[in-house]
Protein backbone atom coordinates (compact mmCIF):
# COMPACT_ATOMS: atom_id res chain seq x y z
CA UNK A 1 0.00 0.00 0.00
CA UNK A 2 2.83 2.40 0.86
CA UNK A 3 4.48 2.22 -2.58
CA UNK A 4 1.10 2.90 -4.17
CA UNK A 5 0.55 5.90 -1.93
CA UNK A 6 3.99 7.27 -2.76
CA UNK A 7 3.45 6.63 -6.46
CA UNK A 8 0.17 8.57 -6.29
CA UNK A 9 1.93 11.47 -4.58
CA UNK A 10 4.71 11.49 -7.16
CA UNK A 11 2.44 11.36 -10.18
CA UNK A 12 0.32 14.16 -8.85
CA UNK A 13 3.27 16.35 -7.87
CA UNK A 14 4.99 15.83 -11.21
CA UNK A 15 1.84 16.74 -13.12
CA UNK A 16 1.25 19.91 -11.11
CA UNK A 17 4.88 21.01 -11.21
CA UNK A 18 5.12 20.63 -14.99
CA UNK A 19 1.95 22.67 -15.37
CA UNK A 20 3.47 25.49 -13.32
CA UNK A 21 6.88 25.39 -14.92
CA UNK A 22 5.50 25.92 -18.38
CA UNK A 23 3.95 29.16 -17.19
CA UNK A 24 6.50 30.40 -14.73
CA UNK A 25 9.95 29.39 -15.78
CA UNK A 26 11.14 32.35 -17.76
CA UNK A 27 14.63 32.98 -18.96
CA UNK A 28 14.99 36.43 -17.43
CA UNK A 29 13.48 35.85 -14.01
CA UNK A 30 16.64 34.89 -12.14
CA UNK A 31 18.68 38.06 -12.87
CA UNK A 32 15.59 40.25 -12.37
CA UNK A 33 14.88 38.57 -9.07
CA UNK A 34 18.47 39.14 -7.95
CA UNK A 35 18.25 42.80 -8.93
CA UNK A 36 14.98 43.31 -7.01
CA UNK A 37 16.37 41.61 -3.89
CA UNK A 38 19.59 43.62 -4.04
CA UNK A 39 17.68 46.90 -4.46
CA UNK A 40 15.42 46.09 -1.50
CA UNK A 41 18.46 45.36 0.70
CA UNK A 42 20.05 48.59 -0.51
CA UNK A 43 16.86 50.47 0.37
CA UNK A 44 16.86 49.05 3.92
CA UNK A 45 20.43 50.29 4.38
CA UNK A 46 19.64 53.71 2.88
CA UNK A 47 16.67 54.10 5.23
CA UNK A 48 18.86 53.21 8.20
CA UNK A 49 21.50 55.75 7.06
CA UNK A 50 18.85 58.42 6.63
CA UNK A 51 17.41 57.78 10.09
CA UNK A 52 20.87 58.06 11.62
CA UNK A 53 21.58 61.34 9.80
CA UNK A 54 18.23 62.76 10.88
CA UNK A 55 19.01 61.89 14.50
CA UNK A 56 22.49 63.43 14.18
CA UNK A 57 21.19 66.69 12.75
CA UNK A 58 18.48 66.74 15.38
CA UNK A 59 21.07 66.47 18.17
CA UNK A 60 23.07 69.36 16.73
CA UNK A 61 19.90 71.44 16.38
CA UNK A 62 18.82 70.74 19.94
CA UNK A 63 22.23 71.73 21.24
CA UNK A 64 22.23 74.93 19.21
CA UNK A 65 18.66 75.77 20.24
CA UNK A 66 19.81 76.57 23.75
CA UNK A 67 21.73 79.59 22.42
CA UNK A 68 18.80 81.95 21.73
CA UNK A 69 15.07 82.33 22.26
CA UNK A 70 14.50 82.45 18.49
CA UNK A 71 16.32 79.13 18.09
CA UNK A 72 14.36 77.57 20.95
CA UNK A 73 11.03 78.66 19.42
CA UNK A 74 12.01 77.33 16.02
CA UNK A 75 13.16 74.04 17.52
CA UNK A 76 9.85 73.65 19.37
CA UNK A 77 7.95 74.22 16.12
CA UNK A 78 10.16 71.73 14.31
CA UNK A 79 9.57 69.07 16.93
CA UNK A 80 5.83 69.61 16.87
CA UNK A 81 5.79 69.33 13.07
CA UNK A 82 8.03 66.25 13.04
CA UNK A 83 5.58 64.50 15.34
CA UNK A 84 2.59 65.66 13.25
CA UNK A 85 4.28 64.50 10.04
CA UNK A 86 5.07 61.01 11.40
CA UNK A 87 8.82 61.47 11.70
CA UNK A 88 8.90 60.39 15.33
CA UNK A 89 8.03 57.08 16.95
CA UNK A 90 4.68 57.01 18.69
CA UNK A 91 3.35 54.80 21.48
CA UNK A 92 -0.15 54.35 22.85
CA UNK A 93 -3.29 52.25 22.89
CA UNK A 94 -5.22 51.42 19.77
CA UNK A 95 -6.26 48.58 17.51
CA UNK A 96 -4.43 46.09 15.33
CA UNK A 97 -5.88 44.89 12.04
CA UNK A 98 -4.66 41.64 10.57
CA UNK A 99 -5.24 41.16 6.85
CA UNK A 100 -4.23 37.96 5.13
CA UNK A 101 -4.94 35.88 2.03
CA UNK A 102 -7.50 33.13 2.57
CA UNK A 103 -5.75 29.94 3.63
CA UNK A 104 -8.72 27.73 3.02
CA UNK A 105 -8.59 24.63 0.80
CA UNK A 106 -11.71 25.94 -0.93
CA UNK A 107 -9.67 28.68 -2.65
CA UNK A 108 -9.61 27.96 -6.36
CA UNK A 109 -8.29 29.79 -9.40
CA UNK A 110 -11.85 30.94 -10.08
CA UNK A 111 -12.27 32.79 -6.79
CA UNK A 112 -8.64 33.59 -6.02
CA UNK A 113 -9.10 37.29 -6.74
CA UNK A 114 -11.71 37.57 -3.99
CA UNK A 115 -9.71 35.43 -1.57
CA UNK A 116 -6.50 37.44 -1.48
CA UNK A 117 -5.69 40.88 -0.15
CA UNK A 118 -5.08 43.76 -2.50
CA UNK A 119 -3.40 47.12 -2.06
CA UNK A 120 -6.82 48.78 -2.23
CA UNK A 121 -7.88 46.77 0.85
CA UNK A 122 -5.01 48.35 2.72
CA UNK A 123 -5.82 51.86 1.50
CA UNK A 124 -9.46 51.30 2.52
CA UNK A 125 -8.37 50.16 6.00
CA UNK A 126 -6.09 53.19 6.36
CA UNK A 127 -8.90 55.50 5.21
CA UNK A 128 -11.30 54.00 7.79
CA UNK A 129 -8.65 54.33 10.50
CA UNK A 130 -8.08 58.05 9.82
CA UNK A 131 -11.83 58.51 9.74
CA UNK A 132 -12.01 56.77 13.13
CA UNK A 133 -9.58 59.24 14.66
CA UNK A 134 -6.28 57.38 14.23
CA UNK A 135 -3.23 59.34 15.35
CA UNK A 136 -0.56 57.07 13.88
CA UNK A 137 -0.63 54.07 11.54
CA UNK A 138 1.98 51.58 10.37
CA UNK A 139 1.63 48.69 7.94
CA UNK A 140 4.17 45.95 8.68
CA UNK A 141 6.31 48.59 10.42
CA UNK A 142 6.13 51.11 7.57
CA UNK A 143 4.73 54.37 8.95
CA UNK A 144 1.92 55.92 6.95
CA UNK A 145 2.61 59.62 6.30
CA UNK A 146 1.42 62.32 3.90
CA UNK A 147 3.55 60.98 1.05
CA UNK A 148 2.86 57.28 1.65
CA UNK A 149 1.48 55.07 -1.05
CA UNK A 150 0.37 51.46 -1.08
CA UNK A 151 1.21 50.16 -4.50
CA UNK A 152 0.72 46.81 -6.16
CA UNK A 153 2.83 45.22 -8.88
CA UNK A 154 1.87 41.70 -9.87
CA UNK A 155 1.16 40.03 -6.54
CA UNK A 156 3.69 42.09 -4.60
CA UNK A 157 2.60 45.05 -2.53
CA UNK A 158 4.85 48.01 -1.81
CA UNK A 159 4.30 50.38 1.10
CA UNK A 160 6.56 53.44 1.07
CA UNK A 161 8.49 51.62 -1.65
CA UNK A 162 9.19 48.58 0.54
CA UNK A 163 8.29 45.14 -0.83
CA UNK A 164 5.74 43.29 1.30
CA UNK A 165 3.64 40.14 1.27
CA UNK A 166 0.73 39.06 3.46
CA UNK A 167 0.00 38.72 6.28
CA UNK A 168 -0.31 42.44 6.93
CA UNK A 169 -0.40 43.87 10.41
CA UNK A 170 -1.87 47.37 10.49
CA UNK A 171 -1.04 48.95 13.83
CA UNK A 172 -3.25 51.92 14.62
CA UNK A 173 -2.82 54.21 17.61
CA UNK A 174 -5.83 56.29 18.59
CA UNK A 175 -9.08 56.32 20.57
CA UNK A 176 -9.94 52.62 20.80
CA UNK A 177 -13.72 52.87 21.08
CA UNK A 178 -14.02 55.30 18.20
CA UNK A 179 -11.69 53.21 16.04
CA UNK A 180 -13.55 49.98 16.82
CA UNK A 181 -16.81 51.78 16.07
CA UNK A 182 -15.47 52.83 12.67
CA UNK A 183 -14.32 49.30 11.80
CA UNK A 184 -17.58 47.77 13.08
CA UNK A 185 -19.68 50.18 11.02
CA UNK A 186 -21.44 47.94 8.46
CA UNK A 187 -21.05 50.66 5.83
CA UNK A 188 -17.27 50.59 6.17
CA UNK A 189 -15.10 47.99 4.44
CA UNK A 190 -18.14 46.15 3.11
CA UNK A 191 -16.18 44.41 0.39
CA UNK A 192 -13.48 43.14 2.76
CA UNK A 193 -16.04 41.89 5.28
CA UNK A 194 -18.03 40.13 2.58
CA UNK A 195 -14.90 38.43 1.22
CA UNK A 196 -13.98 37.39 4.75
CA UNK A 197 -17.41 35.82 5.24
CA UNK A 198 -17.71 34.20 1.83
CA UNK A 199 -14.17 33.44 0.70
CA UNK A 200 -12.28 33.18 3.98
CA UNK A 201 -10.16 36.33 3.51
CA UNK A 202 -8.24 36.91 6.73
CA UNK A 203 -9.50 40.09 8.40
CA UNK A 204 -9.38 40.59 12.15
CA UNK A 205 -9.72 43.69 14.29
CA UNK A 206 -8.35 43.58 17.84
CA UNK A 207 -8.19 46.12 20.63
CA UNK A 208 -4.64 46.34 21.94
CA UNK A 209 -2.81 48.38 24.55
CA UNK A 210 0.72 49.79 24.55
CA UNK A 211 1.30 49.73 20.84
CA UNK A 212 4.32 51.22 19.11
CA UNK A 213 4.43 52.75 15.68
CA UNK A 214 7.89 53.50 14.25
CA UNK A 215 8.96 56.81 12.75
CA UNK A 216 8.79 57.26 8.99
CA UNK A 217 12.15 56.19 7.54
CA UNK A 218 11.71 57.25 3.93
CA UNK A 219 12.71 60.38 2.08
CA UNK A 220 10.65 63.58 2.27
CA UNK A 221 11.78 64.67 -1.19
CA UNK A 222 10.36 68.19 -1.18
CA UNK A 223 11.79 69.52 -4.44
CA UNK A 224 9.01 71.22 -6.33
CA UNK A 225 6.72 72.65 -3.65
CA UNK A 226 7.66 75.91 -1.97
CA UNK A 227 5.79 77.44 0.98
CA UNK A 228 3.72 80.45 -0.04
CA UNK B 1 -9.12 -14.41 -5.15
CA UNK B 2 -10.51 -12.40 -2.27
CA UNK B 3 -6.93 -11.51 -1.21
CA UNK B 4 -6.05 -10.30 -4.72
CA UNK B 5 -9.17 -8.18 -4.98
CA UNK B 6 -8.45 -6.69 -1.55
CA UNK B 7 -4.88 -5.80 -2.56
CA UNK B 8 -6.13 -4.26 -5.80
CA UNK B 9 -8.64 -2.03 -4.09
CA UNK B 10 -6.16 -1.10 -1.35
CA UNK B 11 -3.72 0.00 -4.06
CA UNK B 12 -6.36 2.05 -5.86
CA UNK B 13 -7.41 3.73 -2.62
CA UNK B 14 -3.79 4.46 -1.72
CA UNK B 15 -3.16 6.03 -5.16
CA UNK B 16 -6.30 8.09 -4.78
CA UNK B 17 -5.23 9.21 -1.30
CA UNK B 18 -1.82 10.21 -2.62
CA UNK B 19 -3.38 12.42 -5.29
CA UNK B 20 -5.79 13.87 -2.72
CA UNK B 21 -2.99 14.82 -0.32
CA UNK B 22 -1.12 16.73 -3.01
CA UNK B 23 -4.29 18.40 -4.25
CA UNK B 24 -5.06 19.52 -0.72
CA UNK B 25 -1.57 20.94 -0.19
CA UNK B 26 -1.65 22.70 -3.54
CA UNK B 27 -5.12 24.13 -2.90
CA UNK B 28 -3.84 25.84 0.21
CA UNK B 29 -1.09 27.35 -1.90
CA UNK B 30 -3.17 28.19 -4.96
CA UNK B 31 -1.98 31.77 -4.77
CA UNK B 32 1.60 31.91 -3.72
CA UNK B 33 3.01 35.39 -3.14
CA UNK B 34 6.62 34.53 -3.67
CA UNK B 35 8.67 37.11 -5.54
CA UNK B 36 10.07 34.18 -7.53
CA UNK B 37 6.66 33.71 -9.12
CA UNK B 38 6.38 37.26 -10.48
CA UNK B 39 6.50 37.67 -14.25
CA UNK B 40 9.53 39.41 -15.82
CA UNK B 41 7.25 42.36 -16.61
CA UNK B 42 6.17 42.73 -12.95
CA UNK B 43 9.73 42.30 -11.74
CA UNK B 44 10.89 45.02 -14.14
CA UNK B 45 8.23 47.40 -12.79
CA UNK B 46 9.19 46.53 -9.21
CA UNK B 47 12.85 47.16 -10.01
CA UNK B 48 12.05 50.55 -11.56
CA UNK B 49 10.03 51.47 -8.46
CA UNK B 50 12.74 50.35 -6.07
CA UNK B 51 15.44 52.14 -8.05
CA UNK B 52 13.41 55.36 -8.09
CA UNK B 53 12.83 55.18 -4.30
CA UNK B 54 16.49 54.44 -3.65
CA UNK B 55 17.55 57.41 -5.79
CA UNK B 56 15.24 59.64 -3.73
CA UNK B 57 16.77 58.30 -0.53
CA UNK B 58 20.32 58.83 -1.86
CA UNK B 59 19.52 62.44 -2.85
CA UNK B 60 18.11 63.18 0.59
CA UNK B 61 21.08 61.53 2.33
CA UNK B 62 23.50 63.59 0.23
CA UNK B 63 21.64 66.79 1.05
CA UNK B 64 21.35 65.93 4.74
CA UNK B 65 25.10 65.13 5.02
CA UNK B 66 25.97 68.60 3.73
CA UNK B 67 23.45 70.24 6.05
CA UNK B 68 24.63 68.25 9.06
CA UNK B 69 28.22 69.27 8.38
CA UNK B 70 27.28 72.94 8.02
CA UNK B 71 25.13 72.85 11.16
CA UNK B 72 27.98 71.22 13.10
CA UNK B 73 30.45 73.90 11.95
CA UNK B 74 28.00 76.70 12.73
CA UNK B 75 27.31 75.29 16.19
CA UNK B 76 31.06 74.90 16.89
CA UNK B 77 31.77 78.49 15.88
CA UNK B 78 28.92 79.75 18.09
CA UNK B 79 26.90 81.01 15.09
CA UNK B 80 23.91 78.90 16.02
CA UNK B 81 21.92 77.14 13.35
CA UNK B 82 18.99 79.40 12.59
CA UNK B 83 19.36 78.95 8.83
CA UNK B 84 19.21 75.17 9.10
CA UNK B 85 16.27 75.36 11.50
CA UNK B 86 14.36 77.65 9.12
CA UNK B 87 15.09 75.35 6.23
CA UNK B 88 13.90 72.32 8.17
CA UNK B 89 10.78 74.14 9.28
CA UNK B 90 9.91 75.11 5.69
CA UNK B 91 10.36 71.52 4.51
CA UNK B 92 8.28 70.09 7.34
CA UNK B 93 5.50 72.62 6.84
CA UNK B 94 5.11 71.39 3.25
CA UNK B 95 5.39 67.73 4.25
CA UNK B 96 2.79 68.07 7.03
CA UNK B 97 0.50 70.24 4.84
CA UNK B 98 0.70 73.09 7.35
CA UNK B 99 1.49 75.76 4.80
CA UNK B 100 0.07 76.85 1.48
CA UNK B 101 2.25 75.55 -1.33
CA UNK B 102 3.00 76.69 -4.84
CA UNK B 103 4.79 74.89 -7.62
CA UNK B 104 4.53 72.92 -10.83
CA UNK B 105 2.46 69.77 -11.12
CA UNK B 106 -0.67 68.36 -12.68
CA UNK B 107 -4.42 68.68 -12.39
CA UNK B 108 -6.82 65.78 -12.81
CA UNK B 109 -10.34 66.89 -13.62
CA UNK B 110 -13.13 64.40 -12.97
CA UNK B 111 -16.54 65.31 -14.34
CA UNK B 112 -19.37 62.87 -13.71
CA UNK B 113 -20.06 59.95 -11.44
CA UNK B 114 -17.18 59.16 -9.05
CA UNK B 115 -16.80 57.86 -5.48
CA UNK B 116 -14.70 58.16 -2.34
CA UNK B 117 -12.80 54.90 -2.88
CA UNK B 118 -11.77 56.00 -6.37
CA UNK B 119 -10.71 59.41 -5.05
CA UNK B 120 -8.62 57.71 -2.38
CA UNK B 121 -7.03 55.48 -5.05
CA UNK B 122 -6.30 58.49 -7.23
CA UNK B 123 -4.56 60.33 -4.37
CA UNK B 124 -2.65 57.13 -3.53
CA UNK B 125 -1.48 56.90 -7.14
CA UNK B 126 -0.41 60.56 -7.18
CA UNK B 127 1.58 60.04 -3.98
CA UNK B 128 3.23 57.01 -5.50
CA UNK B 129 4.25 59.18 -8.44
CA UNK B 130 5.91 61.60 -6.02
CA UNK B 131 3.22 64.22 -5.34
CA UNK B 132 4.47 66.56 -2.62
CA UNK B 133 1.16 68.29 -1.97
CA UNK B 134 -2.38 67.41 -3.03
CA UNK B 135 -5.68 69.30 -2.88
CA UNK B 136 -9.18 68.41 -4.07
CA UNK B 137 -11.31 71.36 -5.17
CA UNK B 138 -9.10 73.61 -3.07
CA UNK B 139 -9.25 71.42 0.06
CA UNK B 140 -5.75 70.35 1.05
CA UNK B 141 -5.17 66.67 1.70
CA UNK B 142 -3.05 66.12 4.82
CA UNK B 143 -1.14 63.20 6.35
CA UNK B 144 -4.25 62.00 8.22
CA UNK B 145 -6.88 62.95 5.66
CA UNK B 146 -9.73 60.60 4.86
CA UNK B 147 -12.27 60.47 2.09
CA UNK B 148 -15.98 59.85 2.34
CA UNK B 149 -19.19 60.13 0.38
CA UNK B 150 -22.50 61.75 1.34
CA UNK B 151 -25.96 60.49 0.50
CA UNK B 152 -26.24 63.17 -2.23
CA UNK B 153 -23.12 61.63 -3.90
CA UNK B 154 -20.94 64.60 -2.97
CA UNK B 155 -17.51 63.55 -1.72
CA UNK B 156 -15.79 64.62 1.46
CA UNK B 157 -12.22 65.32 2.41
CA UNK B 158 -11.89 65.32 6.22
CA UNK B 159 -15.66 65.88 6.43
CA UNK B 160 -15.57 68.93 4.12
CA UNK B 161 -18.12 68.34 1.38
CA UNK B 162 -16.86 68.86 -2.16
CA UNK B 163 -19.13 68.63 -5.17
CA UNK B 164 -18.22 67.60 -8.69
CA UNK B 165 -16.65 68.28 -11.03
CA UNK B 166 -13.60 67.46 -8.95
CA UNK B 167 -10.18 68.93 -9.57
CA UNK B 168 -7.41 66.96 -7.95
CA UNK B 169 -4.28 69.09 -8.03
CA UNK B 170 -0.85 67.76 -7.18
CA UNK B 171 2.44 69.63 -6.85
CA UNK B 172 5.46 67.59 -7.84
CA UNK B 173 7.46 66.44 -10.87
CA UNK B 174 5.04 67.28 -13.69
CA UNK B 175 6.25 64.81 -16.29
CA UNK B 176 6.57 61.88 -13.87
CA UNK B 177 3.06 62.38 -12.48
CA UNK B 178 1.55 63.03 -15.91
CA UNK B 179 2.99 59.81 -17.34
CA UNK B 180 1.98 57.84 -14.22
CA UNK B 181 -1.62 58.97 -14.64
CA UNK B 182 -1.99 58.67 -18.39
CA UNK B 183 0.09 55.59 -19.22
CA UNK B 184 -1.65 52.67 -20.91
CA UNK B 185 -3.26 50.54 -18.21
CA UNK B 186 -2.77 53.34 -15.69
CA UNK B 187 -5.30 54.56 -13.19
CA UNK B 188 -7.05 57.01 -15.52
CA UNK B 189 -7.41 54.30 -18.17
CA UNK B 190 -8.93 52.01 -15.54
CA UNK B 191 -11.30 54.73 -14.35
CA UNK B 192 -12.42 55.34 -17.93
CA UNK B 193 -13.42 51.70 -18.21
CA UNK B 194 -15.26 51.68 -14.88
CA UNK B 195 -16.91 55.13 -14.94
CA UNK B 196 -17.92 55.14 -18.58
CA UNK B 197 -20.03 58.28 -18.48
CA UNK B 198 -17.45 60.29 -16.55
CA UNK B 199 -14.85 62.42 -18.28
CA UNK B 200 -11.27 62.49 -17.00
CA UNK B 201 -8.66 64.96 -18.14
CA UNK B 202 -5.11 65.39 -16.98
CA UNK B 203 -3.31 68.68 -17.57
CA UNK B 204 0.22 69.85 -16.85
CA UNK B 205 0.32 72.93 -14.65
CA UNK B 206 3.23 75.33 -14.22
CA UNK B 207 1.91 77.39 -11.33
CA UNK B 208 -0.36 75.53 -8.93
CA UNK B 209 -1.21 77.16 -5.61
CA UNK B 210 -2.62 74.87 -2.92
CA UNK B 211 -3.90 76.06 0.46
CA UNK B 212 -2.71 74.73 3.80
CA UNK B 213 -4.64 72.11 5.75
CA UNK B 214 -7.82 73.75 7.03
CA UNK B 215 -7.97 71.97 10.40
CA UNK B 216 -4.69 70.29 11.31
CA UNK B 217 -5.43 67.34 13.60
CA UNK B 218 -4.32 67.62 17.20
CA UNK B 219 -2.96 64.80 19.33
Amino acid sequence: MLPALLFGLLVSLQWRTQQERSELTVRYNAPLLDAATTLQKEQDQLKADLAQLRAELDDIQRGAATQSTASRDLQAQIEELRAAAGLTERAGDGVVITLDDARSPSVTQANVDKSICHNTDLTDIVNTAWRGGAQAIAINDERIVGSSSVYCVGSTIMVNGTLMSPAFSVVIIGPQDKLLGAFDDPNELRDIKQRRDVYGLGFRVARQAQLKVPAYRGAMNIRYGTPQ
Amino acid sequence: MRTNAGAFWTTIIALFLGVLVVTQIKAQDVYSRSLELETPSSLTTLIANLAERNNGLRDEIFDLRLRTETAREDAASGKGSLTEAQRQLAQLEVFAARTAVKGQGINVRVDGSFDDKALSDLVNELRNAGAEAVAVNGVRVGPRSWFGMNADRSLTVDASAIRGPWNVSAVGATEVMYVAMTRTGGIIGQFELIYRSTSFSVTKESGLALPSLANPPRG
